[in-house]
């Protein structure tokens, strides 16, 4: 039994039986992870008829997406594998929405926020261009891919995670994926006298 | 019928019925003063209009353990349940105390109440022999074990990951990851880099602190967790966890004020927190000055700072003075040298005009910009500039007006109890004002170890350990980050 975990827009949780999805929960409000998570893992598992020690594995996305809410999706994931003593795995979330488009020339779009966007393309299923940080000038030029919204859910990462499990990728990379540094500079310190 | 604990406006009704209750054994009315006013000793008593019985524990801090004293009911009124009532209540006291175990002497000819005794829980662990005099009775020492509940607590209001673990009362770990060093090159805790810093740390640090205790997270019987006031990032990564946690193994979590933290973690250190107290509370994020009447129920804030934090303004001149951040311990060593009464800093907030609506209340913005302007005015006109002296001086207004407004804050509300809390504690000249100061007015100073001061997860993990013991219902699983949370909400629910 694996439970997923994403926080990338809203807050989303699915339980998987195999590769058989038994529940799919979310709350679309994307200020409200803090909040929502907790309802969001028991509804999950009321619905699949189970509880949390029947589970064997976490999955949780790491994005790239708005880091605020996504930590709070991983931080939850994370401990609920370390409470429960069973692996959690991670998943980049534009790679699961890709799984959606096997063929073709893609170009997977999310919003960064201040005007840029996150972004990765693919060929065929195999990644052309790793997830990045664009603007919509940038992409303006990739003419020849199909944008595909990258809005992604615990469902693409629990089936991600459930494929490539049976891969045998390595996953166990959990952090958050930041394509950007934190917002700051070191001050220089102002003068108070004129 | 109602049971409450007494009070020394109670002591005539007592002494009434006294005699009949303890014929040869009873008190004197000057040791049953003693008994009902004392510090550790709680009384409680039954009315049906009038006292009809009572009883009392003694229950020293730190021993985790209480002594049943006396429990009596009268004559008229035995045999319909008010004893067993009455020593309900004593024992919901002494676990709420943290006690781990309850003691009593009983006379071996009293069948009625060792077999009350025996119906609660109580087992006979020895006997004094010809204990009770003239009659030459044998006593019957008898024990009760009582579970207090293990909780672990999770701490991310700032740039420290905190996982603490008690049980009742008792500290087991106390495991933290500071992301402080990471914060060194911006002068000051950069939000986004703490967030980040804490979702990393949080596993390890679980990790750690159950290790430390000898504990699996099965074990735990709650989750408690600071949820505010702090940044609000920061703390959706602890909240986040601390509910997946709780959810784990389907345990009720508890979500705190972290400023109330601070308070409860006397609470592992002296075995209780003896009450009512002023708490003042100085870190780089917070200067409070709180009146707390009771842990969970009554926390006043009385004042806090109009500006930058106490610790703040640590940070910011030994900018101004080119020392690295932190600040605290570089101005505290360079100050050594230095003499605090070079330079007479302002004290904010301390003028009588000040005293009607900022009685309580602090400002070191003004003390950082004086501070500046007299190094920049030196530096300008080339003037001698003794950095010692301006960290010493500045280190005196700061401390000066922090302790000054809370042995006020003590005179002013009768409180003879100072409990100092947050990083500036560890500031060596604070301490040592607060200790003279309190000394000279005959105020008891309470300042846990330093790994209690500063931002930890045991001290939330002992308040949550206090709402568990007083049987308050956990938080339900929807509470959020409260960035600006009162100080008077010590339980969001």
């Amino acid at each position: 039994m694996l439970l997923a975990i994403d926080t990338s827009a809203g807050t989303t949780v699915a339980v998987f039986d195999g590769d058989m999805m038994k529940s799919f929960i979310s709350y679309e409000d994307r200020f409200g992870h803090a909040e929502n998570i907790g309802f969001a893992i028991t509804r999950a598992l009321d619905e699949a008829g189970i509880v949390a020690s029947d589970l064997t594995m976490v999955a949780v996305g790491r994005g790239p997406a708005p880091y605020t809410g996504l930590r709070v999706g991983i931080a939850a994931g994370v401990s609920l594998a370390t409470a429960l003593n069973i692996p959690a795995v991670g998943v980049i979330t534009l790679l699961a929405v890709a799984k959606k488009h096997p063929s073709g020339k893609v170009l997977i779009v999310a919003d960064a926020k201040r005007k840029e966007l996150f972004v990765a393309s693919f060929s065929d299923g195999e990644v052309i261009m790793p997830p990045s940080v664009s603007t919509m000038e940038q992409i303006s030029k990739l003419s020849d891919f199909q944008q595909v919204d990258g809005s992604c859910d615990a469902g693409l990462v629990g089936k991600y995670a459930i494929w490539a499990g049976a891969s045998g990728m390595n996953l166990t990379d959990t952090s958050a994926l930041y394509l950007r540094s934190p917002d700051v500079s070191p001050s220089k310190g102002k003068r108070v006298t004129g | 019928m109602e049971i409450r604990e007494l009070t020394t406006s109670d002591l005539t009704a007592v002494m009434a019925i006294e005699p009949e209750l303890f014929g040869d054994d009873a008190w004197t009315e000057n040791s049953m003063t003693s008994e009902i006013a004392g510090q550790f000793t709680h009384y409680f008593g039954v009315f049906e209009d009038e006292l009809v019985g009572y009883g009392g524990i003694s229950s020293i801090p730190n021993s985790f353990a209480s002594d049943i004293q006396t429990i009596g009911i009268t004559q008229s009124r035995q045999g319909q349940g008010l004893g067993r009532m009455l020593a309900e209540a004593l024992l919901a006291k002494a676990k709420s105390l943290g006690s781990e175990a309850v003691f009593l002497d009983v006379r071996a000819d009293n069948s009625g109440a060792i077999a009350l005794y025996k119906k609660l829980g109580f087992v006979q662990i020895d006997v004094r022999k010809n204990y009770y005099r003239p009659a030459g009775v044998d006593a019957l020492v008898m024990k009760l074990e009582i579970y207090q509940p293990i909780v672990l607590g999770v701490e991310s209001t700032c740039d420290e990951t905190g996982i603490g673990i008690v049980k009742g009362n008792r500290l087991l770990a106390n495991a933290l990851h500071s992301s402080m060093d990471e914060h060194a090159k911006f002068g000051g805790v950069v939000p986004e880099v703490a967030a980040r810093a804490h979702l990393e740390a949080m596993q390890p640090t679980i990790q750690r602190a159950l290790q430390e205790a000898g504990l699996s997270m099965s074990q735990v019987d709650a989750i408690a967790v600071a949820n505010g006031p702090g940044l609000a990032g920061a703390l959706m990564v602890g909240i986040g966890a601390a509910k997946a946690l709780a959810i784990a193994n389907d345990k009720p979590i508890y979500a705190v004020n972290h400023l109330v933290g601070h308070v409860g973690a006397d609470v592992l250190e002296s075995g209780s927190v003896t009450l009512p107290t002023i708490a003042l509370l100085v870190s780089g994020g917070h200067t409070s000055l709180l009146l707390v009447r009771d842990l969970l129920d009554d926390v006043e804030l009385l004042g806090e700072t109009i500006d930058d934090a106490a610790g703040e303004a640590f940070d910011k001149v030994a900018r101004v003075l080119g020392l690295p951040y932190p600040g605290g311990p570089e101005i505290d060593k360079l100050a050594a040298t230095g003499d605090p009464k070079a330079i007479r800093f302002p004290r904010g907030l301390s003028l009588p005009k000040d005293m009607v609506k900022h009685r309580f209340d602090f400002s070191f913005s003004g003390l950082k910009t004086a501070v500046a302007r007299h190094v920049e005015k030196a530096e300008d006109h080339g003037l001698p500039l003794s950095k010692p002296d301006v960290a010493a001086s500045f280190r005196e207004a700061a401390v000066d007006v922090l302790i000054t407004k809370a042995i006020n804050a003590c005179e002013r509300y009768q409180v003879r109890r100072l409990l100092l809390g947050g990083g500036v504690v560890a500031n060596a000249r604070l301490r040592q004002v607060a200790k003279e100061r309190c000394d000279a007015a005959g105020i008891e100073l309470r300042i846990p170890r330093f790994s209690l001061c500063t931002d930890n997860g045991a001290m939330i993990a002992s308040l949550g350990a206090q709402l568990v013991m007083a049987g308050r219902a956990p938080s339900s699983l929807g509470f959020g980050a409260e960035s600006t949370l009162e100080v008077t909400k010590v339980q969001s629910l």
